[in-house]
């Protein structure tokens, strides 16, 4: 039994581009790209380049394969990559990036993943698409990657090379800061 | 939507872009590696020499003589040294949060275990006769690479501290003998007579001595015994006093 391309995992066809099939590595592109679009619209509201962001990250992605270890997840691989390549972006446009944040310092007992994402998905999707671009950018993309690309605490920590506490933290605080942003917002309108 | 795929797709047939080999990453990561080992084994050279650099100065004893002589103490710790330690111990930090087992868990808890590992590891190389052996050989000039590290920095004079061995006793005092084999007079100030010449300072004790020195004679306005094991006299080549063994 055979299994065609699509219903192969993301690990499996990078192991076929590491041995030799490069054309597998446009299966890659199509599976991530809307991902990628999505996660560099949300995180870099303000950009033009999102697309040729994107086609970054994917040459990047390509040119460093082979360091790539196919025991570990790729999505998590690519997410890091991206990040990478839209903070170097917002360091181009000059915003304010925190040069040390205080958050990775201290250990902090984690809030219990999922424990309100489903009931507040909607409601917070809704606050989200309203007042991100009013949120710092650490705030931000911790939001991003765990309600738009819905990723784990422990693969946020992968990207974001951060303790895992310290995403918990980012999320309650990043919803905090939303709920005021919305409210105000609601107020004014 | 596919613009993107195909973009890249077309880049990588016309072959503007490429593959880095494997070979690249696996010697990049036994860089990262070696590098990471390097300034982890540097930090534990430099921190076990200042332990050494303290003792053979004498600056470790201090304290013994209480609050007075904090002062004195603090001036005579090697801040560039610490200094540099420290900017070590940062740059290590910055290595070791490369790897996931450092990044998933706060700064705090790599920094306190780079800070443990590296008083544990000094510790146990102060216990060697690393330091004291390359300290004798720098003295001789028998040590190309470091000597000069060892001589500029080993064993540093501090104002009005003296370190040594009890030569003999006399009835104000006693000979001193340096680590470097100065043989110095300790005599008492009329300050405190009692503490020198008394039983409790005999030959061959390890003492340290706060005085003023004229010449080769120190007047001393404290003595203290220190512990019996002191490497740098024990370690040291063509030993002239054949009793301190």
């Amino acid at each position: 039994m055979f299994k065609s391309l699509d219903q192969l995992s993301d690990e499996e066809i990078v192991r076929m581009v590491q041995s030799g099939g490069l054309e597998s590595f446009g299966i890659l592109v199509k599976r991530y790209q809307e991902k990628m679009l999505r996660y560099g619209r949300k995180f870099l509201f303000n950009n033009n380049d999102i697309e040729d962001l994107v086609q970054e990250v994917f040459i990047k992605a390509y040119t460093n394969i082979q360091s790539f270890d196919a025991s570990r997840k790729f999505s998590a691989w690519l997410y890091r990559i991206a990040h990478n390549q839209f903070i170097n972006a917002i360091k181009k446009k000059k915003e304010p990036l925190p040069f040390f944040d205080l958050d990775v310092l201290w250990p902090y007992s984690v809030s219990k993943e999922n424990a309100d994402k489903e009931t507040n998905q909607r409601e917070l999707s809704q606050m989200l698409e309203k007042c991100l671009d009013k949120l710092s950018p650490k705030y931000r993309e911790s939001l991003v990657l765990y309600y738009f690309e819905e990723l784990t605490y422990k693969e946020i920590a992968d990207v974001l090379h951060i303790p895992m506490a310290t995403v918990g933290i980012r999320l309650k605080r990043g919803k905090k800061i939303m709920k005021s942003l919305f409210q105000k917002y609601e107020f004014n309108k | 939507m596919n613009s993107i795929s195909d973009k890249i797709f077309n880049k990588i047939k016309k072959e503007q872009i490429k593959m880095r080999p494997k070979i690249y990453f696996i010697l990049k990561a036994v860089l990262i590696a070696l590098t990471t080992l390097l300034v982890a084994f540097f930090v534990l050279f430099l921190v076990s020499f200042i332990f050494f650099n303290l003792r053979a100065s004498g600056a470790w004893f201090l304290p013994r003589f209480g609050l007075p002589v904090i002062g004195i103490f603090f001036k005579s710790l090697p801040w560039l040294l610490i200094l540099i330690t420290i900017i070590l111990i940062g740059v290590l930090e910055i290595l070791v949060k490369r790897f996931s087992f450092a990044y998933r868990r706060p700064i705090l808890y790599s920094i306190l275990f780079i800070i443990i590992f590296t008083f544990l590891g000094s510790f146990a190389m102060s216990r060697t006769h690393l330091h004291p052996d390359f300290f004798w050989k720098a003295q001789e000039r028998k040590l190309p690479m470091m000597g000069r590290f060892y001589r500029d920095f080993g064993m540093p004079k501090l104002g009005d501290v003296y370190y040594g061995i009890v030569f003999d006793m006399m009835d104000s005092g006693f000979h001193l003998e340096t680590p470097k084999g100065e043989i110095l007079t300790v005599v008492a100030t009329s300050t405190i007579p009692s503490r020198l010449g008394s039983p409790i300072i005999k030959k061959d004790d390890r003492v340290i001595v706060l005085g003023k020195r004229k010449n080769e004679t120190i007047q001393a306005f404290g003595v203290r015994k220190v512990d019996k094991q002191f490497e740098i006299f024990q370690r040291r080549p063509h030993n002239p006093i054949p009793r301190m063994k």
